[in-house]
């Protein structure tokens, strides 16, 4: 990265900031209009031989339509799938390891649990460092983090002699105890450092401070498995952005849904893993935030998979551990554990491809296999034979045989109703009767998976906001909406590129955590405030590299407490400068009432424990408005069509009138049911509800009084 | 629209927020659990039942074993407390292993759900706690009355309001009160969850839950028999041998397959031992159904139904059907060898489907004073499994339970000891035309300054795993301590510096290398 630390001399034009996300089929990008919020939308094919060629196209389409240069760019946000990808398609770096004497066999060894209880034939993941890159050190630290065995210099040569024999690139030092004492991971990193100049290194106390070696192995050996890849990556980038002549700085989002440098990007790029994610779901909350409401279900339905996350008072829940390059789809157990915080979402096997088929009891099941793209749904004419969820959408009227994908491809209303009815004919029901179920039993999968979600945190349906966005999202989400009985749903504009969006307007975000299980009428408060304060200054260090505003970044202290003997944890969240009050009391008073929260009654005679300590640092929320650039709801609210639409509350079709959406003028109110089109989706609203478009052009459904 | 009202669509809709509902109760359960075994090895189930005590859901995530006894929990409570003995409010309370679990350490709580003045169903969950007295687990105790508490069959509330009694009774009888009364006030906490959601349901739907249960179960049931039905008729039988004390156990099956029934019968089986080994009728039936399912049908769901063409058998006083007092903690040492001789009995029917037999997990208990505070930790380790026509056992993990290891770091927070490795023991499956998984190989050192308790569940140190097929078995499990080999039946006190060495069999070969 070249990016110079000023920013480049404005002039009298507007400052421009770029968001460019690189997706399966599409690499998306948008500007915007620093002040005015006014957008411009790029689009071109993903490249995948060399992503970078897709984002100069885009960024130089961007350019040209905004009759601008690169001066006036003053930063580029992007979001990336690389390292997922690397994961699943186990393209990463050839990475060593080195552990604790007696703990090579971690990675294979796992946790021993099968995620399948009655599946006998069960396929594990494969370890990402083979054994034969494995080094044991006997240098060992005890529980407290007190030396049992020093690291002596013979030990590191020993293990840099076997680094060099393995030729590696990568290497991730994971050693017990390390959460509470890094003295020896770091020895070995300098060291290793100084021997191999080249060698991308990752340290288990800095990737993820935190007990539990397997899953901290795991991390680390990620983190260093896709380093070398992502390194190589955001440099060619950087070179792509500086070559559009643009002089801003690179930023990219992280899966907590924050963003950070690229410099700092490629030390932990593990911290990406969720990127492309986390940007539609702050996009959803900054929805949410600009009509007023801050707490959201973000609802996202594509091809395959849909995805909910919840976010409370305008900031998306964090979860501390994400599973990677799962073997068996959606299978809870079958992927590499990550220690990363990330946008807590959850993955249903739910999305347009998803197939129908009949199960051994005789009843329908909707997922999680999916048609995908090719052959894709029967409807699309390329071979399916099997009745999927775009087949009954298309069938119920949902869909338009020919405005999909705003007319680039026709849907085959024939195909479709051949499929359903060769199941139907199965199970002794219509074509109709079919195509209702199959959109009722996916609803019912992902309300179901929504609702065990919520309850897990402890919160109740009813007080939220849904936004729905995906190529399916606002299809289905109406009906998603009534079954947890929210009150309310948004769908956003740019649903196509909504990830887009939502790297615009995406805070500067850090964190860090500490590990270290202790009574809380025992803590070390002199450890405690040195810790936290050491973790700061080296946050700042990041954010600073990123180029924010220090003054504006609120730092909070989130930590992990339970009842000792418990395995799970419960959070509180108090402010950084808090803590220098030893905040005892305080703590013991919230820990008591969140427990109290969630499961009605406290533990009497049971003593607390404090097991982590987790520094973020984050500017506060706030939303922005995007507006288009060239033209949009300038028309009149006049229908282009009527067609006939299945209402599944009355179990009948109804005439709805269809509207061209980006034709609706701001304040427009129609009522349900209705149908608004555009390119990239359909929102779909079956039953009777106020609608009303927003002044950013968002739209809103409104359902009333929860029942 | 034709659409009626149980249609396999409405059924499908229906049952999905039944499954989410006892997962949600189950959640709650695990989020609030004192007990490692829970949190790590899922060593707990929560069940829904029907006014009848058929079992309608089940949480997904629990052990084989809770799958087959808990609906059972339910009705034997019902045949004590008949429902015109209840009240709402009330939470009833056992741990007999002839009417639970099969052993004292799994509490069990079952709460019935009122509706409009009248019992529709019952909430249960049972789980293992983290102490129930005596003396610790192992498999030299020779009755019950060593193994700990006896909780009979009680009511913990009665409409609503606590017996101190019980409660006092049972805190003064484990080590650690507050962990143990915590985890029950959780299961009760679990029930109270289970029974609101159910409630929101039935409002929603109007439905009523026997009619629900019924479909359920009866299309459950039709796909067990399908699956059963595809075999053919016969009797099949294995032998298979345990270690043993002063001699080997033995266990013989016979499978009837008789159209659509499978009964499995077990004459021919070792007699009861004054050991803990012995196995109640609840755990032989549910170990067996277990091996059955994931043979056969491992896609049907567990509910009353898909268990209902599968019946067991095995002469009273044998160790598949032992007389009170018999001591059962470590019942699942016998329990877990009924899967694999179930498939190895089926051997030459399926040679494509059945896995070659390996070896359940072993454990090590300890518990004692460090730095000022009493611990007891337990912990699993898991062993290899058997091979396959086509493919290799899998090295180092959980069968048929589905136990799962704790952290090296999780170990040494909790209790003074060293682990001086955790490794995959090399060569230890059998060989075969397929290999069988490897063992592990686990070793600490106890740095404690007060000596501690110590006792371990080993199996297969004596009679390794069978190959199937020509395959060679596993090599057997190994327990020493200081280097010298020691019985895994008595109690060991542990002093500074001891060193603990545990090796698990591998599992066996399949075929002729």
């Amino acid at each position: 990265m070249n990016a110079p630390a000023s920013l480049p001399a404005a002039g009298t034009a507007p400052r421009l900031r770029i968001a460019v996300d690189i997706g399966g089929t599409f690499t998306d990008g948008i500007a915007e209009e620093s002040g005015t919020g006014r957008i411009w939308v790029g689009k071109c094919l993903t490249t995948p031989a060399d992503p970078g060629e897709g984002v100069s196209e885009v960024i130089a389409q961007l350019l040209d339509k905004m009759a601008a240069d690169g001066e006036r760019v003053e930063e580029v946000v992007h979001g990336t799938t690389l390292v997922t990808n690397t994961l699943i398609e186990r393209r990463g770096a050839p990475t060593g390891l080195v552990v604790t004497k007696g703990t090579r066999d971690t990675l294979d060894i796992a946790r021993e649990v099968r995620y399948d209880l009655y599946d006998l034939r069960l396929e594990l993941p494969e370890p990402l460092v083979p054994g034969e890159a494995r080094a044991e050190v006997g240098a060992r630290m005890d529980r407290t983090g007190a030396e049992i065995t020093p690291l002596d210099e013979a030990m590191v040569e020993a293990v840099a002699d076997a680094i060099g024999a393995m030729g590696v690139s990568a290497v991730a030092v994971c050693l017990l105890h390390a959460y509470v004492n890094e003295a020896h991971e770091e020895a070995l990193g300098k060291a290793l450092a100084a021997r191999f100049p080249d060698l991308a290194i990752s340290l288990s106390s800095r990737v993820a401070r935190e007990i539990r070696e397997y899953e901290r192995m795991s991390t680390t050996s990620a983190n260093a498995y896709v380093q070398p890849l992502v390194r190589d990556y955001l440099n060619a980038l950087g070179e792509r952005i500086g070559g559009a002549g643009i002089a801003g700085l690179l930023r990219i989002m992280l899966s907590s849904g924050g963003f950070t440098s690229a410099e700092a990007a490629a030390d932990t790029p593990i911290l990406l893993l969720e990127s492309g994610p986390a940007a539609g779901v702050i996009s959803a909350l900054n929805t949410g935030i600009e009509a007023g409401f801050d707490t959201i279900l973000a609802f996202d339905m594509g091809g395959t998979t849909a995805k909910a996350c919840v976010a409370t008072g305008g900031a998306p829940d964090i979860a501390h551990t994400f599973e990677a390059a799962r073997v068996k789809r959606f299978k809870k157990g079958s992927g590499l554990p990550i220690l990363i915080p990330s946008i807590d979402l959850i993955e249903i096997g739910a999305g347009g491809g998803s197939i129908a088929t009949i199960d051994a009891l005789g009843l329908l099941k909707v997922g999680p296999r999916s048609a995908g793209s090719v052959p894709g749904p029967a409807a699309y004419g390329r071979g399916g034979e099997e009745a999927t969820v775009t087949d009954a959408d298309l069938v119920l009227g949902y869909l338009d045989a020919n405005s999909f994908l705003g007319g680039e491809m026709s849907l085959r209303t024939d195909l479709a109703e051949a499929a359903l009815g060769r199941l139907g004919a199965r199970l002794g029901l219509s074509v109709t009767e079919v195509a209702a179920g199959i959109a009722d039993i996916v609803n019912e999968n992902m309300a179901a998976a929504a609702r065990v979600h919520i309850a897990e945190k402890g919160l109740d349906p009813r007080a939220f906001t849904m936004v729905a966005t995906g190529g399916a999202g606002p299809v289905h989400a109406v009906e998603v909406a009534r079954r947890l009985r929210v009150r309310r749903l948004l769908c956003p504009i740019a649903a196509g590129a909504g990830s887009c969006l939502g790297l615009l307007a995406a805070p500067p975000r850090v964190d860090r955590a500490w590990s270290k299980p202790t009574l809380l009428e025992a803590l070390d408060w002199d450890e405690v405030t040195a810790m936290l304060s050491g973790l700061r200054v080296d946050a700042e260090t990041e954010l600073t590299s990123a180029s924010a505003d220090l003054g504006a970044i609120a730092w909070s202290v989130l930590i992990e407490m339970r009842y000792a003997g418990q395995g799970s944890v419960i959070s509180i969240t108090l402010p950084y400068d808090e803590i220098a009050s030893r905040p005892v009391a305080a703590m013991r008073e919230s820990f008591e009432a969140a427990y109290r929260d969630l499961y009605g009654n406290t533990v009497p005679n049971a003593r607390i424990e404090v097991v982590t300590w987790r520094l973020t640092g984050q500017s506060g929320v706030e939303s922005r408005r995007f507006s288009w650039a060239e033209g949009r709801g300038g028309g009149a609210a006049t229908p282009k069509a009527h067609r006939e639409v299945y209402l599944p509350a009355e179990r009948r079709f109804a005439s709805a009138p269809v509207y061209d959406r980006y034709a609706l003028p701001p304040g427009t109110r129609l009522d349900g049911p209705v149908i608004l089109e555009e390119r990239e989706s359909t929102l779909v609203v079956p039953l009777t509800a106020a609608v009303e478009i927003l002044p950013d052009l968002a739209v809103c459904v409104d359902f009333g009084e929860p029942a | 629209m034709s659409r009626n009202d149980l249609d396999p669509v409405t059924l499908e809709i229906l049952w999905t927020r039944l499954v989410s509902a006892v997962d949600e109760a189950s959640a709650a359960f695990v989020r609030t659990s004192f007990s490692t075994l829970v949190r790590e090895a899922n060593d707990f189930a929560v069940v829904l039942t029907d006014k009848e005590g058929r079992s309608v859901a089940q949480s997904s995530m629990s052990i084989p074993s809770f799958i087959g006894t808990l609906p059972a929990t339910v009705k034997h409570f019902i045949r004590h407390f008949p429902p015109e003995t209840l009240a709402p409010g009330d939470v009833l309370i056992t741990n007999d292993p002839w009417m639970g679990t099969g052993h004292i350490h799994d509490i069990t709580v079952v709460m019935p759900i009122f509706r409009d003045g009248s019992i529709h169903g019952y909430a249960a969950v049972t789980s293992h706690m983290p102490d129930i007295g005596g003396r610790l687990r192992s498999s030299g105790t020779r009755e019950i009355f060593e193994e700990g508490l006896q909780i009979p069959m009680l009511k913990l509330v009665r409409a609503g309001v606590v017996d101190d009694t019980v409660v006092a009774f049972i805190s003064q009888n484990v080590r650690v009160p507050e962990q143990t009364m915590g985890d029950v006030w959780g299961e009760v906490a679990a029930c109270r969850m289970l029974e609101g959601r159910l409630n929101e349901l039935l409002d929603d739907s109007g439905l009523d839950l026997d009619r629900l249960s019924g479909e359920i179960r009866g299309r459950s049931e039709a796909a067990m028999r399908a699956a059963v039905a595809a075999l053919p008729d016969g009797d099949y039988r294995y032998r298979l041998e345990h270690d043993g004390f002063e001699e080997r156990i033995v266990i013989q099956n016979r499978v009837e397959i008789r159209g659509d029934r499978v009964h499995i019968d077990y004459t021919g089986t070792s007699e009861q031992l004054p050991r803990s080994v012995n196995t109640v009728p609840i755990y032989t039936f549910a170990y067996t159904a277990f091996g059955v399912k994931a043979l056969l049908s491992p896609d049907i769901p567990n509910n009353e139904g898909s268990f209902l063409p599968i019946s067991t058998s095995a002469p009273e006083g044998t160790i598949l059907n032992p007389r009170y007092p018999a001591a059962s903690g470590a019942r699942g040492m016998i329990g877990h060898l009924l899967p694999v001789a179930f498939m190895a009995a089926l051997a030459d029917v399926l040679p494509d489907r059945v896995m070659a037999p390996g070896s359940a997990n072993s454990s090590f208990t300890m518990a004692g004073e460090d730095e000022g505070r009493r611990y007891a930790t337990a912990n699993f380790l898991n062993a290899g499994q058997g091979a396959f026509a086509d493919r290799d056992g899998l090295s180092v993990v959980s069968f048929p339970s589905n136990l799962g290891n704790t952290p090296i770091e999780v170990i040494e927070a909790g209790a003074p000891v060293r682990v001086l490795h955790r490794a995959v023991r090399p060569g230890s499956g059998g060989g075969g035309a397929h290999r069988g998984g490897d063992g592990l190989d686990f070793a600490f050192e106890f740095v404690g300054d007060t000596p501690a308790v110590c006792s371990f569940l080993m199996t297969r140190l004596k009679a390794a795993p069978p190959g199937l097929a020509g395959g060679d078995p596993g090599v057997v499990g190994r327990l020493t301590l200081n280097g010298t080999d020691i019985d895994p039946a008595d109690h060991w006190i542990l002093k500074k510096g001891d060193r603990v060495v545990m090796q698990t069999a591998g599992g066996g070969g399949y075929g002729k290398a």
